[in-house]
């Protein structure tokens, strides 16, 4: 009876609907290059050199900790299924796409296949330790990972991101080439556009919260005097809070920067030195303003010129 | 002569030029006023574009001389980072695997048996990529009873169509918190339910195979084959040879889902199977079968995840296995005389826990543990136990951790094992240490 049953018609009509559904299903996901980028500026940018070649997937929405993106197990089929992996490097995402990588099941994507496209190759990096110690706090010995924000140094993030499709697609290089090209001419118009636009930025003393900040300090004549933290991911103590205090009505810095941090320690410290605070997300893509790179930095250097105006 | 006349002469012509030019511009003036003006104006003008221009040029050398100044420094860096790069390249110590070393320790007073300095263990992980196919992680553990490998298995990294395989020793996957390291729960002990039904951490000589299904959300299945499982199981001796029914096998089905982007629920279902335990003695064995399942919720508020959140954790387990019992028969010449014999006896025993834990802020959190352990050779005995903790994580690498427990028995127990129990642990990492995914 029961292979009377298998032997039907109708079983026969559903397997094979399902295996067509199923190829139907591989077709469409071969028709495009699956990218998974750790932080949505990098998925945009990738977005920008891939154009409709690539379908790009962020795990990271841009509200996170820079180091505290939970490791989600959904994580894992968007890591398997990926054809390349764009990613900040640095140790940025060491504490959790290691972990994710040893359950993904993708040798493409795995540190040293040319499926791992660390944007941080060739970036010039700021504040590499001289010291590799815990004591230091929980520091990045290879440097400050927080690089994009500086737009001059998105240009080589494009460039390797377009390099990094070209080694794993070569016969589409031509046209990673022609969007790098285009991508970067706009971004060079932006940069014109902000530097003039952060013309009152320049020499503006402020706090941070994390040293997320010192790329764009830099590019725009910001100066950091302190941070909230202790040490890098050290939370401060009651101590180095009074230091800060003493520290912010001495040199009267203009701005205290935060992000993903909890506000509770900005905002006292604004009510004890009248300190203006801002609260500015270093991954960018959490809201409408900021789902685009260019959007983002545009959003982030519009704000602080607003604050300190 | 010519000379004082010549001289006379040019002073007359210079002062008749300057009074000539001066009448001129003076026409000029009072004729053409309002060229005047306009000359006044554009030269206003150009004064002014003349100043803006300066104090563009200011800028740009300001902005050359800063760029000049951070190219410098960045090269300078950069000069270091690569001396740094190759002075680690070169060293012969550069393929060396990382290492870490945990510390775990904690001062205890156990119901009225008194109080102790408990070093519970100093362990030492090591992890490196064996090759292109594979990578290899230890974990020694030095405790107060000597030093023991607790794992040290091979693992591939590159076998196709979404398996990979693990051999050695290790933690099987079996449950959730069974397959953890005792200093990586939330609480200061292993739930005496998993040390009693489980047998403690499912230490495992064997070999596993994971396999991750094509699905859109996260479903993983393991399947397992080792000499026993638990390392506080001495029911089976894991160094004699056996027959395949001698074995233990493994079978877990574990999946995951987002509910929202902070909200999230996971599930596994687990199953350890011994076709023939060897009982003690001369009496026969029987199979063993030990269920488990487990189901964790999580909040985790993406934007304040490192100082805001809500774990829900529990598991069930279900034990069927055969003990020896002594009963009491007559005897086979003389039914009046009764004597012992062992026997096996099958015990169905159930048992679990259930813990929250609240994050408070980046650096505390606190939570709750209620235990439920039967006897699993008796499951008629059982012990119940309540357990708030508070922990505080001076940071990521250091911990300390308050646990107050209070055990209710139903059968007399030792005095150490009963009544209120106190805890003070310390929790200390140095090096590179994690235990990856499966103890996220």
């Amino acid at each position: 009876m029961k292979m009377k049953l298998l032997r039907s018609k109708n079983w026969k009509v559903f397997f094979i609907s399902l295996a067509f559904v199923w190829l139907q299903t591989g077709l469409v996901f071969a028709q495009q290059i699956r990218v998974v980028a750790t932080w949505p500026a990098l998925a945009d940018i990738t977005r920008q050199i891939g154009k409709e070649l690539v379908n790009v997937d962020s795990l990271a929405t841009g509200v996170e900790d820079p180091h505290g993106v939970p490791m989600k197990p959904s994580f894992v089929p968007r890591l398997n299924r990926a054809d390349v992996l764009v990613l900040i490097g640095l140790e940025d995402e060491h504490s959790w796409l290691p972990a994710l990588l040893d359950v993904a099941n993708n040798p493409k994507i795995l540190l040293g296949r040319p499926g791992y496209i660390d944007c941080s190759v060739g970036v010039p990096v700021l504040e590499a330790p001289t010291l590799v110690d815990r004591s230091e706090g929980d520091l990045h010995p290879r440097g400050n990972p927080h690089y994009l924000l500086d737009p001059v140094r998105a240009k080589v993030v494009a460039q390797n991101i377009a390099t990094g499709l070209s080694r794993n697609f070569p016969q589409n290089q031509a046209t990673f080439e022609k969007n790098l090209k285009a991508y970067t001419a706009e971004l060079d118009s932006w940069i014109g556009r902000w530097e003039k636009m952060a013309t009152p930025l320049r020499g503006v003393k402020f706090v941070e919260y994390h040293p997320e900040w010192i790329y764009l300090a830099d590019r725009f004549g910001m100066k950091r005097v302190g941070s909230v933290e202790l040490k890098p991911g050290i939370e401060p103590t009651p101590n180095h809070i009074v230091g800060l205090v003493q520290q912010i009505k001495e040199e009267k810095p203009q701005l205290l920067i935060y992000g993903a941090q909890n506000p509770r320690l900005p905002q006292q410290i604004a009510s004890e030195t009248g300190i203006k605070v801002v609260r500015l997300y270093s991954g960018g893509g959490n809201q409408p303003e900021t789902d685009t790179y260019i959007k983002w930095i545009d959003y982030t250097v519009r704000t602080l010129v607003q604050s300190v105006s | 002569m010519l000379f004082f006349l010549g001289g006379g002469f040019m002073d007359l012509c210079q002062t008749r030029l300057q009074t000539t030019s001066a009448v001129f511009v003076l026409c000029l003036v009072i004729l053409f006023p309002r060229v005047g003006l306009s000359q006044e104006d554009a030269t206003q003008a150009l004064r002014k574009q003349l100043g803006e221009i300066q104090n563009q040029l200011k800028s740009a050398l300001d902005r050359i001389d800063q760029l000049e100044k951070e190219k410098s420094s960045s090269s300078a860096r950069l000069g270091q980072v690569e001396k740094s790069v190759q002075a680690v390249q070169s060293a012969p110590s550069a393929l060396n695997p990382s290492m870490g070393l945990v510390l775990d320790a904690n001062v205890q007073k156990r119901g009225t048996a008194g109080g102790l300095f408990d070093f519970r263990s100093a362990e030492i992980g090591i992890a490196a990529s064996i090759d292109p196919f594979a990578r290899l992680y230890s974990f020694i553990n030095g405790t107060k009873n000597g030093v023991e490998v607790d794992e040290a298995a091979a693992i591939t990294t590159s076998l196709p169509y979404n398996l990979t395989v693990k051999g050695g020793r290790f933690l099987a996957d079996f449950g959730r918190f069974p397959k953890y390291h005792e200093h990586e729960l939330p609480f200061v002990n292993e739930p005496l339910s998993i040390d009693r039904m489980v047998g403690g951490e499912t230490q495992a000589d064997g070999a596993e195979l994971y396999y991750l299904f094509p699905t859109p959300f996260f479903l993983r299945a393991t399947f397992g084959a080792m000499n026993k499982i638990g390392e506080g199981n001495d029911r089976i001796d894991n160094t004699v040879l056996r027959s395949g029914s001698q074995f233990t096998y493994l079978g877990r089905l574990n999946t995951y889902f987002d509910l929202t982007d902070n909200h999230s629920i996971e599930l596994g279902t687990s199953l350890a199977y011994t076709p023939s335990v060897r009982l003690a003695g001369n009496v026969s064995g029987g199979s063993r079968m030990l269920n488990g399942v487990d189901l964790t919720y999580r909040y985790q508020p993406l934007g304040s995840l490192v100082y805001q959140g809500l774990t829900w954790g529990s598991e069930f387990y279900a034990n069927s296995e055969r003990f020896p019992f002594d009963i009491e028969v007559p005897n086979e010449d003389d039914p009046s005389i009764l004597e012992t014999r062992t026997v096996g006896k099958r015990q169905q025993s159930y048992g679990g826990y259930s813990y929250v834990d609240f994050k408070l802020n980046k650096n505390w959190s606190t939570g709750f543990l209620l235990d439920y352990a039967p006897v699993i050779d008796n499951p008629s005995q059982r012990t119940l136990s309540y357990s708030p903790y508070v922990t505080w994580n001076i940071s990521e690498f250091n911990r300390l951790r308050f646990q107050y427990s209070y055990l209710s028995n139903n059968f007399k127990a030792d005095k150490a094992d009963k009544g209120n129990q106190f805890f003070l642990q310390w929790t200390t990492v140095i090096g590179a240490h994690t235990h990856g995914f499966l103890t996220r």
